[in-house]
């Protein structure tokens, strides 16, 4: 067991994160401060959503690139027609507005996917673009900055706080609750419900799970809506933080997302994944953004080195497979040798 | 008196004008194992599509426990407790072994959450069932097909089967692996669960029914005792013809004539110090059990897994064969064991197949594809190796498994290789094409080619090879001529190995 562990990518992406965290705060200190820690969490936490919101897919054996897009109509269409009727409440309201407008896109493309038989990607490449665009043609095409009353504080609603002279009022924001209730829920769901094994099963073998009994067209569907609920959410949080509502919100940001999500173990080809893996992916490519800027590297560098590291974790488990299928069915000769 | 499980009778099941079977009729007791045999397309797989309720026959009636089924659906067969095993096992590579064995039981009773420490009681119980241990948090793409399929049995039983039906179980297993499978079912069948074996392995047939039936043509030839029948016969009752081995020219190798040598070539994991001789007009048989490391030096030799160290020389050069492209551009030629994965464009056209590895050749002077050219090169070769098909512009996934296989032989003859390494190159293919095979392989070693045969069909071994090489743990261990072994010796020695591990351990 402990064995499974410390040769699981999880474990290997902890150990590079540590690894990562001593050199920049060797380099610079303030590294190592709970206001710097706090600023990581708080530029993490919407990724992190994010990521949760595509993990499901790419389990599934998917990828998708609209669910950015989605965060954009959901967000800005839900923000769009709250501030026009004079809404001046809080964000509960934005959550269930935009979390429900996730749910319908989400499902568009979980419909035109099962209904026809098509690839993930495929669907979603349409999809994105058509949001993005509707979003900008039927919505609006500037960014938003009014804000209702109850949403203008949002953006430091913390839990609590550290000051300092230098970078000012700090705190941990309550968007870490939201982590992690979303956190344990997918957990929960990926580990004990069928639906969340199905998921697991379909990313494994899709003709094998279709003839073991799973609803494939079913479990297709959850899928896409937790992904469209997940990315409504998630819109509408990183636009409170930045408080202004903008219809090209994460444009470009979908593959920097499933590259967290297969940094922290997912499988392209589907059927694995975890949760605390896509939380560790995301953290490490923040550190890394970060640590390119405190230890003063130009910030070009940090797609650069995302890239590279990207690179190593998709090579190794090729390499991992390379060397099992070479030594094969030959055991009785490895032991023999070990014998001679 | 035993009790009847099931029972079919006249079964008669038409595909537009073919008649697959033919007034079939046959019954299973309790307990019972049983032997279904026959060649592609006589009906086997048919037989077993309706049993398990997938095809509805034409005519005639089914009897599983006493109950009359004029149409049976899926269900009702996974009900009435036949359990199907596929090739392919239906399993989850990324799944565990514990969550892989409890999912059916899981979806049946429509759970819609998961207790885990239930999962790995209910999997622990199947696997004692079948008295097997497998670590139940392994994950099943990390085992070996031998585990695989012990984990598809034991799914199968607690499914509470009654009725195991096999689909050709020991294709990729090795001596060892399939006497403990049969151990395994022979226990399954004192409780009286009775078993199903469809079988292409003719030496096996009698080691594991205690009854066998033959399918020729959609008809039931032979439903007899296994033990009263010989190989030969089993033979002959499934083509319909004497296979005559009597008459066999064998190509004659010039013993001064050497056209490869090898010499102790390596490879980590996979075989050590081999060194041998190719002669011009040989064919040379490599035989050994599975993991004696003659796949892996199949595969050094044409350059897919190339070896640490040692020397080839080919026609008096040295040659390095780090690459399939140095083999080939050697003029040296593969046939892989998997043909559907590894020998051909399945989606493209028979004539695309052949034409692949030379169509260098097929240039125009403007250096275009000449179609022309293309099609005759490719017919030539379709009337040559008598490939079964209307015209060669089909795909080639629209041929049967040994049409398949010629046409892999077409391509690499297209492109006139000096040596010809087979790897199992009859494997699932039926008895009738399987000869027609042998024979073209030795009619190539006499015009010239040197061949090399991998394989551990013995009788296949004696049919086609001037020598053969034992390979034993990676190394080669004994050289015999054809002309002073027989297949019994042959036999014993291949399993001699097997005796041998099984004192190690």
């Amino acid at each position: 067991m402990l064995k499974r562990v410390l040769r699981s990518n999880e474990f290997v992406v902890l150990l590079i994160i540590i690894a990562l965290s001593l050199v920049v705060g060797s380099i610079n200190p303030t590294f190592f401060t709970i206001a710097s820690l706090f600023d990581l969490i708080r530029a993490s936490n919407v990724y992190i959503i994010l990521a949760f919101a595509l993990l499901p897919v790419v389990i599934l054996g998917g990828v998708d690139i609209s669910f950015v897009a989605i965060s954009a109509v959901a967000s800005y269409g839900t923000h769009m027609l709250l501030i026009t009727r004079g809404y001046e409440g809080g964000l509960f309201l934005y959550f269930v507005i935009g979390c429900l407008i996730g749910a319908l896109a989400g499902m568009l493309n979980g419909f035109i996917i099962t209904k026809f038989d098509l690839q993930i990607f495929d669907v979603s490449l349409a999809t994105q673009t058509m949001w993005y665009g509707f979003t900008l043609f039927f919505i609006g095409a500037t960014s938003n900055f009014d804000m209702p009353d109850g949403v203008v504080g949002y953006y430091s609603s913390f839990i609590t706080q550290v000051s300092n002279e230098t970078t000012g009022v700090t705190g941990l924001h309550v968007s870490i609750i939201y982590v992690i209730v979303i956190g344990i829920f997918l957990w929960w769901f990926l580990k004990y419900t069928m639906i969340g094994r199905g998921i697991y099963a379909i990313g494994g073998d899709k003709d094998v799970a279709e003839r073991t009994g799973f609803n494939i067209k079913k479990i297709t569907m959850v899928v896409f809506i937790i992904m469209g609920v997940l990315s409504g959410f998630a819109g509408i949080v990183q636009s409170a933080l930045s408080r202004n509502f903008n219809p090209t919100l994460f444009i470009g940001q979908n593959l920097d997302v499933l590259a967290s999500v297969i940094l922290g173990g997912a499988a392209i080809k589907g059927g694995r994944g975890t949760v605390i893996g896509t939380v560790l992916g995301v953290i490490l490519t923040q550190i890394i953004r970060r640590a390119l800027v405190l230890t003063h590297i130009p910030s070009e560098w940090q797609k650069f080195v995302v890239g590279i590291i990207l690179i190593i974790f998709t090579v190794i488990p090729a390499l991992n497979e390379k060397r099992r299928k070479n030594q094969g069915r030959t055991t009785d000769l490895v032991e023999a040798m070990e014998e001679a | 008196m035993a009790e009847e499980l099931l029972r079919v009778d006249g079964i008669i099941k038409r595909f537009g004008g073919v008649t697959a079977l033919d007034d079939v009729s046959f019954s299973i007791n309790k307990g019972e194992s049983l032997t279904l045999v026959g060649e592609n397309g006589s009906g086997k797989s048919t037989m077993i599509k309706i049993i398990s309720g997938v095809y509805t026959p034409d005519e005639g009636d089914i009897f599983i426990n006493g109950n009359h089924y004029k149409k049976m659906t899926p269900i009702d067969s996974i009900k009435e407790g036949v359990q199907v095993i596929y090739q392919d096992f239906s399993l989850f590579p990324n799944l565990t072994v514990a969550e892989n064995i409890a999912l059916n039981d899981l979806i049946i009773s429509g759970a819609k959450t998961v207790n885990w420490k239930k999962v790995h009681d209910f999997a622990r119980e199947g696997l004692e069932k079948i008295k097997v241990k497998i670590p139940l948090n392994a994950l099943v793409g990390e085992l070996s097909t031998a585990d695989r399929q012990l984990i598809a049995i034991s799914k199968a039983i607690l499914a509470d089967a009654k009725l195991l039906i096999m689909d050709e179980p020991t294709t990729a297993l090795t001596r060892n692996e399939v006497k403990a499978l049969f151990k395994v079912v022979k226990e399954l069948n004192t409780k009286g669960i009775a078993s199903i074996f469809v079988s292409h392995k003719l030496t096996e047939v009698r080691e594991i029914g205690e009854r066998t039936i033959i399918l020729r043509n959609g008809r039931k030839i032979i439903d007899e005792d296994a033990k009263g029948l010989d190989v030969k016969t089993i033979e002959y009752q499934m083509t319909g013809r004497h296979i005559d081995t009597s008459s066999i020219e064998y190509s004659k190798p010039k013993q001064d004539d050497v056209l490869m040598k090898v010499e102790n070539l390596n490879l980590s994991h996979g075989f050590f110090d081999v060194s041998f001789e190719l002669h011009r007009n040989e064919v040379l048989g490599i035989t050994g059990l599975l993991g004696s490391g003659r796949t892996e030096l199949a595969l050094a030799l044409f350059g897919q897994k190339p070896a640490d160290s040692g020397t080839i020389i080919l026609e008096g050069k040295e040659i390095k064969i780090k690459s399939i492209f140095d083999a080939t551009s050697n003029g040296i030629g593969f046939v892989p064991e998997d043909r559907i994965k590894e020998g051909l464009f399945l989606p493209q056209t028979i004539n695309n197949n052949i034409a692949a590895k030379v169509i260098d050749t097929l240039k125009n002077k403007f250096g275009l594809l000449d179609l022309k050219k293309k099609v005759s090169l490719s017919e030539e070769w379709i009337k040559r190796l008598n490939v079964k098909t209307p015209t060669g512009e089909l795909p080639a996934s629209s041929l049967s498994g040994g049409n398949q296989q010629r046409l892999v032989l077409a391509k690499w003859l297209a492109f006139d290789p000096k040596v010809l390494i087979l790897n199992g190159p009859t494997v699932g293919v039926d008895v009738g094409s399987k000869a027609d095979i042998h024979e073209l392989i030795r009619k190539l070693a006499s015009e010239g080619m040197g061949i090399i045969l991998m394989s551990d069909d013995i009788p296949e071994l004696m049919h086609t090879c001037n020598r053969i090489l034992l390979m034993r743990r990676g190394r080669i261990v004994e050289d015999f001529q054809r002309e002073t072994t027989n297949e019994e010796d042959l036999n014993n020695e291949l399993v001699a190995s097997d005796v041998e591990e099984e004192a190690k351990r």
